[in-house]
């Protein structure tokens, strides 16, 4: 698994990178820590908060580890050409973490179109970021990134609003297809946060969608078949938004996003956007 | 060569992920059996020294964990790498006191994984000098 954590000077920030941390712990995936400025926002390479805040994320994230446990202990030493500036290249020993990789990188420009660029160039497989609570959604102060990483990603995203034990995941289902990726993705959080799995079939109106209800009850098996605790239930799509809204502050809203939602049929103006915005602790958006 | 070709073998519970694994690997060049219950995959090995192993964790009956002990008693030299979707700090630092060659927590694409064979395929044919 290759984690992509993209990582701004705020204090939600270090809520999502104890989730980073806490994941990778369970699955010593390849991580990516990202910090994203503006072009020309600094005369150095990186405008000093947001390099202060990039080393204290690394030091926390690798000092989590009791010594010879890390799978990214720095271990290979190698050379490696790098760019100095146009035409010109200098090889310098570097040393690269043992078992996974782990990397710290540095995009300029519009931040939702950098950090999709670097998870797609990277193949990620799970985005994780914080931003602030509410419905506002700022990412290094701007508003609406996590929003439009949420609906851009090609992968799954992990929004971490606020730090909170997460006991219960509530995973909405609206559609007939579910890839293997979004179901991973969900066991590697379940069993993460050794949390009651909720699914939520989503009844578009004008009637219960069959495949959508058989869909729930295969996905009941596949959990009880590996002794996963779970309830199954069925919702109106009418009923959803008050659903997200008497969410408990424990709880992990999952979405399950595909071409076919039917919630985009219902809510179609950024209907993502919409239920990132109002999810209230974190939101897990799958693919 | 045919005979020459490294030998793997694929247990998983999810036919999807054998599916998914095994024409990438061919692709790659090596002979690839695929199982998804782990008392047949036993059986094969025991009959046959697969080169390179990969192994799912939570299954039905013999887990993943004991398949890979009972396949390294029988074939010390297999190098065997874990693939799971309910990853565990524990299961991941079991893993390799058990000698595994890596550990990948799904999901994972599958240039992931080929890199890892390649790998473990590089240990084999050095070793084997």
């Amino acid at each position: 698994m290759r984690i992509l954590f993209a990582g701004d000077e705020h204090p939600y920030s270090a809520f999502a990178l104890k989730e980073l941390t806490r994941l990778a712990m369970n699955t010593w995936a390849d991580v990516t820590l990202l910090g994203v400025q503006a072009a020309g926002a600094s005369p150095g390479p990186v405008a000093p908060a947001l390099n202060l805040a990039l080393n204290r994320y690394r030091e926390t994230f690798l000092n989590s580890w009791e010594g010879e446990d890390s799978p990214y202990t720095m271990a290979n030493w190698q050379y490696e050409w790098n760019p100095v500036k146009e035409h010109l290249w200098e090889e310098r020993l570097v040393c690269k973490s043992g078992k996974k990789d782990f990397r710290v990188r540095l995009r300029t420009g519009n931040p939702a179109a950098a950090i999709l660029n670097e998870a797609r160039e990277d193949g990620s497989d799970l985005i994780i970021l914080g931003c602030t609570g509410g419905g506002e959604c700022l990412w290094a102060g701007t508003a609406g990134v996590p929003q439009r990483v949420a609906a851009d990603a090609d992968c799954s995203v992990l929004l971490v609003k606020e730090e909170q034990p997460i006991s219960r995941i509530l995973a909405c289902l609206d559609q007939t297809y579910i890839s293997q990726e979004s179901l991973e993705i969900l066991n590697q959080m379940v069993t993460m946060h050794q949390a009651e799995l909720e699914v939520i079939g989503v009844n578009p109106e004008g009637g219960l969608k069959k495949e959508v209800y058989t869909r729930l009850i295969e996905i009941g098996d596949y959990y009880q078949d590996r002794t996963i605790k779970i309830n199954t239930r069925i919702t109106e799509i009418a009923d959803l938004d008050s659903l997200i809204a008497a969410e408990g502050r424990q709880d992990l809203l999952a979405l399950w996003m595909g071409k076919k939602s039917i919630l985009s049929r219902f809510f179609p103006r950024d209907w993502i956007g919409r239920l990132v915005a109002q999810g209230r602790t974190s939101v897990l958006v799958m693919r | 060569m045919a005979q020459n070709k490294l030998k793997i073998l694929i247990l998983d519970d999810e036919p999807i992920v054998c599916k998914r694994l095994k024409p990438s690997l061919e692709k790659q060049g090596f002979e690839v059996d695929t199982f998804t219950r782990s008392f047949e995959a036993l059986q094969a090995v025991q009959n046959t020294k697969y080169d390179i192993i990969i192994t799912d964790l939570k299954m039905e009956g013999m887990d993943g964990m004991r398949f890979l002990q009972e396949a390294k008693k029988l074939h010390p030299s297999s190098e065997i790498i874990v693939i799971t979707g309910f990853a565990t700090m524990e299961t991941a630092k079991e893993s390799f006191k058990k000698g595994v060659f890596d550990f990948i927590a799904k999901p994972f694409n599958l240039s992931e994984i080929q890199r890892v064979v390649m790998r473990a395929e590089a240990k084999i044919v050095g070793t084997r000098g």
